[in-house]
């Protein structure tokens, strides 16, 4: 299929030649972006210079939140997620008296992009954080019965919160990362159940316990897809 | 406490759970309390502010802001189609504000609640004067701020206003000035600028003030507390010299911001 971009109009003549193109490309992707980007997949290149099983760079920052028991930021080339820990104190579940909770849930705000509305979590939002938390119960990576304060009366419960600040794909594994090092930056502090009060209370001077995680366990996904019978990686 | 109303769009703990409580002891004698002088700066310093525009590559312009514990995002998406068939000749400007449920001492649910609008409506007030509305009719600007960490109301509204006002300029959107803002609080009758939290509570009154410092125009004033005529006096006067100085940190990110 043969497509041309028109030459651009005479008001554009001042713009260097490199802007001129950088500007005609950027209307193509627009206007055909499966052809867009089948021209560079023919050269076996991806849009933004990788190879077809190239990752982007991560960077992790951990423990900025003061507010936040644990927390994390991450960044996979553009996607950028924040994740917090915080953690609260409940009742255990009748039948797992010494087991604690982990919550793990996953926002697509508006702000991340322009495909996500206000509102109520979206269908995305719901399945990534419903998979996450699959995830991070069958890895086990922290044994609910290391958040048990004292057996059917308290229990620590994990929130794990990530939000995404932008979105530019794969939200999936810079979340899961960012949980997984939130949770290894958390430090709970010493919590002691007293029966005669029926009250837990934490300790303000004494130093605060990083989380129990299960041993060389660190879940780590992968994502890829498919184009065209060819397989890229995210 | 968190009693969380079973959300079937969200992976649920249990129905109630509790922020810890700790006991009364402390041998922490550095944290302040009321009484004492202020830690670490003077009653009129304000804590250096980091800011930084066009970290969200997807939206049409966004600024991060950030100063000692208050980290606030902002994105702009627009001007985009209103919803609704009405006509209208100016254009619209929506600001919602999200805390992130880890961003305060305790956790907050994530449901939208009357603290999130308010602090929407103080950071609309404040920038819509400066906005070009005419420019874009029928069309809507949508303002999606998310505070990540918060120390106090009043720096959230201050470091809010900023944060969209660089994002706006950042977006290209055309606007009269850039609007800087400033929060003040009254502890032990003096003037204390940019308060954190526990200052704030602390404080017999606070103020929250936005301004245009190029045209040197008043854009948004939130008094809340008990102070006199003569204290608020004072406290604008204090917060339109600091919004001068934060005038020239906005400035000087806008420039140093790659192309």
């Amino acid at each position: 299929m043969a497509t041309s971009i028109a030459s651009l109009p005479p008001s554009f003549s001042h713009v260097s030649q490199e802007e001129q193109d950088a500007l005609k490309a950027a209307v193509f992707q627009r206007l055909h972006p499966r052809v867009y980007l089948e021209r560079f997949l023919a050269e076996n290149i991806r849009p933004d210079g990788r190879s077809p099983d190239g990752f982007r760079d991560v960077s992790v920052n951990v423990g900025s939140i003061s507010t936040a028991d644990g927390s994390a930021l991450v960044r996979m080339g553009n996607t950028t997620v924040v994740c917090g820990v915080k953690a609260e104190i409940a009742e255990p579940e009748l039948d797992r008296d010494n087991e604690g909770f982990m919550v793990p849930n996953l926002d697509l705000p508006a702000m991340c992009s322009p495909k996500f509305k206000p509102g109520p979590p979206s269908e995305e939002a719901q399945a990534l954080s419903d998979r996450l938390n699959q995830v991070l119960i069958a890895s086990n990576v922290v044994p609910l019965t290391s958040l048990c304060i004292h057996p059917g009366k308290a229990v620590w419960v994990l929130y794990v919160d990530a939000t995404c600040i932008n979105y530019d794909g794969n939200a999936f594994d810079a979340t899961l990362i960012s949980m997984i090092a939130a949770l290894k930056n958390t430090r709970l502090p010493q919590a002691a159940y007293d029966p005669e009060t029926n009250r837990t209370i934490c300790s303000r001077n004494a130093p605060l316990v990083p989380l129990q995680l299960t041993p060389n366990t660190t879940p780590i996904s992968i994502s890829f897809g498919v184009f065209d019978s060819c397989v890229y990686r995210s | 406490m968190n009693q969380a109303v079973f959300d079937r769009r969200r992976v649920n703990g249990p129905e109630e759970s509790f922020p810890p409580v700790f006991d009364e002891i402390t041998n922490d004698l550095t944290s302040w309390s009321i009484g004492m002088p202020r830690k670490a700066r003077s009653p009129s310093d304000i804590r250096p502010i980091f800011l930084q525009p066009g970290l969200i590559n997807q939206a049409s312009g966004s600024a991060y802001v950030e100063t000692d514990r208050t980290k606030i995002a902002c994105a702009i998406y627009g001007p985009r189609q209103s919803k609704g068939a009405a006509f209208h000749e100016k254009g619209r400007l929506n600001v919602e504000v999200k805390f992130t449920p880890y961003s305060c001492q305790n956790r907050r649910a994530p449901m939208r609640d009357a603290e999130d609008r308010s602090i929407a409506m103080a950071v609309h007030q404040a920038i819509i004067s400066s906005v070009r509305l005419e420019t874009f009719p029928k069309s809507t600007i949508d303002i999606f701020i998310t505070i990540i960490e918060t120390d106090g109301i009043e720096g959230c509204v201050a470091a809010g206003s900023v944060a969209a006002s660089t994002a706006l300029a950042d977006a290209g959107v055309e606007i009269i000035g850039l609007v800087t803002s400033c929060s003040a609080g009254i502890v032990q009758s003096e003037v204390w600028l940019d308060p954190s939290h526990k200052e704030a509570r602390s404080s017999t009154g606070t103020l929250v003030f936005s301004c245009m410092p190029a045209l040197t125009t008043v854009t948004n004033v939130w008094q809340t507390g008990r102070m006199s005529s003569a204290e608020v006096l004072a406290c604008l006067d204090a917060c339109q010299s600091r919004c001068n100085d934060i005038h020239g940190v906005v400035a000087q990110s806008m420039l140093a911001k790659e192309i």
